[in-house]
């Protein structure tokens, strides 16, 4: 397994924070991908609703797991591949190492693939004393940089230009240069000589097709293309569910991949793969294997609310519109998948527990919901694991996260039936908040559990009466009393009559103390 | 012409307790158009912030008393997105292995609106006579715009105010930040977020920002606050309300 | 060839699905028997295309090709295709070396080009892929041989010239599979990708492609072959600061030649 540190989350979001560079990156990430994919959506002659379609045809898929799977292995072993089913991330490590062990294999060139990252290839890579390159431009970047990815389509988003140009001024020996068509061709020549010199090339996999037999990889760069035609040897890695039945269903999802992934109509390279390269052929790989790996989505397939999430094709159009991963960055949720797949995948493939704060780190707007090029409904499954994290969960082996927010939901059930006790409690609550230090009419701070409220901002203290208890005090409530009953308790158009953070007088003269 | 319907007030706990003045705001609109109105007064909370942290059970707990207390009601009008959106679209999920209650919830679910979305869209009115001059802008609430799709309703009627100019700000449709207890439990993310979302509302140029959900408001008003800012912060229900 | 772990993978992912363990399930529901209506359409209108129609498809190429930096150059005749090609060979620099040398598909449409002579002229050397023959045999070069200096060839060279299988319109993207005598490096490797093919090898889109190879008689026997390549443009990455930067690994600038006449 790779290194796992959900339990950071907080932490890391922190700094991602505190990051300016970072922050500008992302935000200008989101306005072009972000707005660009919906847009993009949008253009489909189908419109929108090709998500819909897309969400079906994953959906059988995933139900059909087991057959697909036996189709698409079943024709690439005739045309000469090996399949290989890895029922963890070290059964799928330890294949590759053996292959590698049999082809004295001392250099990979590593094609982008997140697959590869959840189970920890490249440690396991280096501990076997192979040199494993990553070729594509941004991992490239990051690897040289001793860092992880921290977007599954932009890795190096949080790198700027000054930083790869002393990067590659130290690593590569280049004169130093901060032009992107410059340092883009020096890590063109640095790994045009690494594909040259290769024994293996791994991948991973965009979407396979049962129907056809071959798996597909799609990349702009080319690096993927190279890695798998010049070394002798490609293995390829894809989670057991990225397959479809048909090729016109593939059509429909590599063209919202593409949408959603980069607002392109089609990645440069698309590459369908069916083996190793055939009688005849002079280029090409002797041998191809693909490496099938389970790794924990059997035990998301089984679980009905989880399922959907096996729908997902890794495009991150969630990440380009998310507003908690455009603040934080991708280093936060502490493993492969970042943003709101990440927030859901994670959890499920490493343990809920450990990576509660990012089952809970989120707002539940639902934009990852609209962006998804699967439509997949991330906020329902979020809401789902803080159910669990909220009682337990035996089949997840969940415990509840907290005692006390236990106790104090059951007591807030108690209270809301109530409606005098919850009035009661209400008119302590606004007697207590008097003690509490003011900006004007504002709370200025609270106490502790509730104290992070006012770490950056105040709050408006609670009324003094209710709307209930205002509505209760008016007398006979016909249309016309209502009327006029409330207009002259509120005459409108008076300062302080209007205006939340206005209504009691604040918000103007906070605004006027501004 | 569908008859006016008899509306009943759903008073989310936030307006309840902090801002009663924007239910009374919303009583003053709908009132003014000569409708029946009702509060059964003895609602309390919806049960969203139990939902929304996993505690279903409290929350299914909150549903079952919110149906008991709505079933008999006319239309079911809240100035909350986030709160119909929990009636409209998590109710029936909370109770998708209790067929009765279910079906109960749905029942009410369908009765139940946003006020903008029951102006503009139930009863078709975006006029309500109302004045307010000066610049604002419209905040999109999460719950108001991707659960229930209720977009261009309010910016209907805001451009029939007389002597407001409406203008977009940018990212209009962006999160607050608010998210309930996410803005207690993280309070560092949601502080970048609605710092942003205020940066936007004064680059806009607009002096007030309106917005369909108090707990929205909440967020950028104690931002504001904090901030020192002039920019005042009301809920649609009080523009509407506004008559000089 | 299936191992125990395998068996286990099985069962357990049956199992999660629901279904007995040890039952393999029946496919043939999920996979199409025949070409759907719409596809049949499809087909229909391919064949019915007239040159009017080709003309517009060639127009749509162009268009798309503009923005993602593909050169598509509508040309008469093989002679005319063969005078660009020997004016890109003359006017574009190495990038690797000093040495001019091109690689070129062995491809009925390439062979017509006479791109041999026209180089030559230039004093610069094609490299022709033949397929790979059967080693041993007296004097036979063994296969590994055969490769090595091929692929020696096609790194050396700074352009590669290929055909294409199709070529679709609405993303101007070029199909290649992959058969003996042309290799997919040709097209990879080189620092500019040349192609060169007939008018009537354009296709709309990728639909009408995966319905001709998977329900047309003529297609549907080699169907995507071994490998299949779309290129759509140069290779191009945005992983420094978004900055759109084209030749990241493949090709740096890719040409069409499409003959009209």
């Amino acid at each position: 397994m790779s290194d796992i540190s959900t339990e950071k989350y907080v932490a890391e979001a922190r700094r991602g924070i505190a990051d300016p560079v970072l922050r500008r990156s992302l935000a200008s990430l989101q306005e072009r991908f972000g707005r660009g994919t919906a847009a993009a959506y949008l253009q489909l002659p189908e419109g929108p609703d090709l998500r819909v379609t897309a969400h079906a045809i994953r959906e059988k898929a995933v139900a059909h797991l087991d057959v697909l799977l036996e189709t698409l292995a079943a024709t690439i072993r005739r045309n000469g591949g090996h399949v290989f089913f890895a029922a963890t991330a070290k059964d799928a490590v330890d294949y590759c190492l053996e292959v590698a062990r049999r082809n004295q294999v001392r250099l990979v060139v590593k094609g982008k693939s997140m697959v590869t990252e959840e189970i920890g290839l490249n440690p396991a890579l280096a501990a076997a004393g192979i040199e494993a390159v990553e070729t594509d431009l941004g991992e490239y970047i990051i690897q040289l940089a001793g860092e992880k990815p921290s977007h599954i389509i932009a890795p190096a988003i949080h790198k700027t230009r000054n930083e790869v140009a002393d990067l590659f001024a130290a690593k590569l020996g280049i004169r130093r240069t901060t032009s992107p068509p410059e340092l883009t061709q020096a890590a063109r020549k640095a790994l045009r000589e690494k594909f040259l010199t290769a024994d293996m090339g791994t991948s991973g996999v965009n979407m396979a097709c049962a129907e056809s037999g071959h798996i597909t990889t799609v990349s702009n760069e080319g690096n993927i293309r190279m890695a798998t035609t010049l070394p002798r040897v490609h293995v390829a890695f894809m989670g057991m569910e990225r397959i479809v039945a048909r090729l016109d269903e593939y059509e429909i999802i590599l063209r919202l991949l593409c949408r959603g992934a980069s607002v392109q109509t089609i990645g440069t390279y698309v590459s369908f793969v069916g083996g190793p390269r055939q009688q005849g052929d002079s280029d090409g790989p002797e041998e191809f294997h693909l490496v099938v790996v389970d790794n924990g989505r059997s035990r998301i397939l089984a679980d009905p609310q989880f399922r959907e999430m096996l729908c997902c094709i890794r495009c991150a159009a969630c990440l380009n519109i998310c507003p908690v991963y455009g603040k934080i960055g991708g280093h936060a949720y502490g493993f492969a998948y970042s943003g709101p797949v990440g927030a859901v995948v994670t959890p499920l493939l490493t343990g809920v527990n450990r990576a509660k704060d990012l089952c809970r780190g989120e707002t539940l707007c639902g934009a990852c919901k609209d962006a998804c090029s699967m439509d997949i409904d991330l906020p329902r499954m979020l809401l789902a694991l803080r159910e669990k994290l909220a009682y337990g969960d035996a089949a997840w082996q969940v415990e509840p996260a907290s005692r006390i927010e236990g106790l104090a939901y059951r007591g807030w059930s108690w209270l809301i039936r109530r409606r005098t006790v919850y009035e009661m409690a209400l008119k302590l609550a606004a007697t207590g908040q008097r003690l509490l230090p003011r900006a004007g009419a504002m709370i200025r701070r609270l106490p502790p559990p509730i104290h992070g409220w006012t770490q950056s901002r105040d709050l408006h203290p609670l009324a003094e009466q209710t709307f209930m208890e205002r509505w209760r005090k008016r007398k006979a409530p016909s249309n016309a009393r209502v009327n006029s009953e409330w207009a002259k308790k509120n005459p409108t158009g008076e300062p302080g009559s209007e205006g939340c953070g206005g209504g009691e007088g604040l918000g103007d003269e906070d605004g006027r103390r501004g | 012409m569908i008859a006016n319907p008899r509306v009943t007030l759903f008073i989310q706990c936030l307006v309840d307790t902090v801002w009663p003045h924007v239910g009374e705001a919303m009583v003053r609109v709908l009132a003014g158009l000569g409708l029946e109105l009702e509060c059964p007064t003895d609602q309390t909370c919806c049960g969203q912030p139990a939902f929304n942290s996993g505690f279903r059970r409290e929350a299914r707990v909150a549903a079952r008393r919110f149906i008991e207390i709505f079933e008999t009601a006319g239309a079911i009008v809240s100035p909350s997105g986030s709160c119909v959106h929990m009636v409209r679209h998590h109710y029936p999920e909370l109770f998708k292995d209790e067929p009765q209650w279910r079906e109960r919830a749905q029942r009410v679910a369908a009765r139940t609106y946003e006020f903008t979305e029951f102006l503009v869209d139930r009863l078709k009115v975006e006029d309500v006579g109302a004045r307010f001059p000066g610049r604002a802008t419209y905040h999109d609430s999460c719950h108001l715009l991707r659960g229930l799709r209720v977009k261009e309703q309010p910016r209907r009627l805001l451009r029939r105010v007389a002597g407001l100019e409406l203008v977009e700000m940018k990212n209009s449709d962006y999160c607050c930040g608010f998210g309930g207890a996410f803005a207690v439990k993280y309070p560092d993310i949601s502080a970048a977020m609605v710092n942003d979302k205020v940066d936007h509302i004064v680059a806009s140029g607009a002096k007030t920002v309106v917005g369909c959900d108090t707990g929205c408001l909440l967020n950028i008003a104690g931002t504001v606050s904090r901030r020192g800012l002039p920019i005042k912060t009301m809920h649609i229900a009080e523009v509407l309300a506004h008559r000089k | 060839m299936k191992t125990a772990a395998e068996d286990r993978f099985f069962r357990r992912l049956r199992t999660a699905l629901g279904h007995a363990p040890d039952l393999s399930r029946d496919a043939t529901q999920l996979f199409a028997q025949g070409p759907s209506a719409d596809e049949l359409q499809m087909l229909d209108r391919i064949d019915g295309r007239s040159a009017a129609d080709r003309r517009r498809l060639l127009e749509r190429l162009i268009e798309a090709g503009t923005p993602i930096n593909l050169r598509v150059v509508p040309v008469f005749d093989p002679a005319a295709a063969r005078e660009g090609i020997a004016a890109v060979v003359a006017e574009k620099r190495p990038e690797w070396g000093e040495a001019k040398s091109v690689a070129a598909w062995r491809h009925p449409l390439i062979d017509r080009l006479g791109l041999e002579g026209a180089l030559a002229r230039r004093q610069v050397p094609l490299r022709i892929t033949d397929p790979i023959a059967p080693g041993a045999g007296a004097g036979r070069e063994c296969d590994r041989a055969q490769r090595d200096r091929q692929r020696a060839a096609v790194i050396a060279s700074f352009i590669g010239v290929t055909g294409a299988d199709f070529c679709l319109a609405e993303t101007a993207t070029l199909v290649l599979r992959n058969r003996p005598g042309q290799p997919r490096s040709v097209a990879l490797v080189p620092s500019i990708h040349i192609a060169v093919i007939t008018l009537d090898q354009v296709l709309a889109d990728m639909k009408e492609l995966f319905a001709l190879l998977r329900w047309a008689e003529r297609f549907r026997p080699e169907g995507l072959s071994n490998y299949m390549s779309l290129i759509s443009g140069p290779s191009k990455t945005a992983d420094i600061e978004a900055t759109m930067v084209h030749g990241a690994h493949g090709p740096r600038e890719v040409h069409l030649f499409v003959i009209t006449g």
